[in-house]
């Protein structure tokens, strides 16, 4: 049942040693209007486990056209084995034809991948956001490099949320590691993408993912041709050991 | 009203993209003669004046805006779409809005 008022200062802290079940198991018995946010990768797990709460639970994924292979095929087989509706969201059809024609196919290898997943991936993602009270994601806080603040299990969405309309964001995998989502997927039998068996670790478009090197963080398999420094807005204390303000 | 943009200043000593973006648009629009002051946040130097006034309003996100009005009180504004909405009155395009999104929200790279 879909709660008037949601008290995500006092849960947020609450359910923060809790186990993904139990923090999925919280936001679809709080909102109807709910749906997993699923990217065909690791993510996974979050629909083998919340089908498990609730089978008619909603799983939307986003389409920018440049998908690989591999995750069409597990979109499609994730589809079948869970009797889920997977409601893929495509960017809108002009945008990207005026995209194109004035930017080309490749345009992130020369001005960086911000223009092309704005256009491919984040409007369609806003699109579909502005049609929910709350999303569940399959973030971690151990798939952001040292400088990012952490990712809570759950918080008020300040990217998506407007005056209006208030969107709650649930990160149920926040504490887990990478290996206890493989420890979940290869004990629940849950089909995954193949890409993994190729060396890949986060998977986003074809051409801004490749596979990385056995310590290599995941980040270095995204957008490697792009400085690090670019990509960051926050105000860091750089090299020198003073505390972040 | 008095309005000061703080700027970053990287630790390489480059100049941060966003705050060139915004800065770039205040004055293709016009806007930057509304600018009263521009305030260097200088990540090699946390006692440089932006720092302080980054720690001091608990901002961790650059560029941003203070905003004082004539009777004192300050709005802080880390987006640049909502302060040109709110205090400029202008509305921006929604590619802006999308691109100032993924600049504050870099998480958003894993969706």
């Amino acid at each position: 049942m879909s709660t008037l008022k949601f008290d995500v200062d006092n849960l947020a802290p609450e359910y923060d040693n809790r186990e993904p079940s139990e923090i999925l198991k919280l936001a679809l018995d709080s909102f109807d209007n709910i749906a997993i946010s699923f990217s065909g990768a690791e993510d996974v797990v979050l629909v083998d486990m919340a089908v498990k709460i609730n089978p008619k639970v909603r799983v939307f994924s986003l389409d920018t056209g440049r998908l690989h292979p591999e995750t069409y095929k597990l979109l499609d087989q994730v589809r079948e084995k869970y009797g889920i509706k997977l409601e893929i969201q495509y960017p809108d059809t002009e945008s990207v034809e005026n995209f194109v024609a004035e930017k080309g196919l490749y345009s992130f290898y020369k001005d960086g991948h911000k223009e092309c997943c704005g256009v491919r991936k984040v409007r369609p993602l806003r699109r579909k956001l502005s049609t929910l009270d709350a999303w569940i994601t399959g973030q971690r806080k151990d798939q952001s490099p040292g400088t990012r603040s952490g990712v809570p299990v759950v918080e008020r969405d300040g990217a998506f949320s407007t005056d209006d309309h208030t969107l709650y964001k649930f990160n149920p995998l926040s504490n887990w590691s990478s290996a206890q989502v493989w420890q979940y997927i290869r004990e629940n039998d849950v089909p995954y993408n193949e890409l993994h068996n190729k060396g890949f670790i986060s998977i986003g478009c074809e051409p801004c993912t490749r596979p990385v090197l056995p310590q290599q963080h995941e980040r270095e398999g995204r957008w490697w041709w792009e400085e690090e420094t670019m990509k960051e807005c926050g105000l860091h204390a750089g090299n020198v050991s003073i505390p972040k303000v | 009203m008095k309005i000061t943009l703080v700027k970053k200043t990287l630790a390489d000593g480059s100049p941060c993209r966003k705050c060139m973006e915004v800065e770039s648009r205040l004055n293709k629009s016009g806007h930057m003669n509304k600018i009263d002051s521009v305030v260097i946040a200088d990540e090699r130097d946390l006692n440089s004046e932006g720092m302080l006034l980054a720690k001091k309003h608990n901002v961790t996100l650059a560029p941003f805006f203070i905003v004082e009005d004539s009777q004192g009180s300050v709005k802080i504004y880390t987006v640049y779409f909502k302060f040109l909405k709110e205090i400029l009155d202008t509305k921006s395009t929604e590619a802006e809005e999308i691109s100032e999104i993924m600049d504050n929200n870099p998480d958003l790279d894993y969706i």
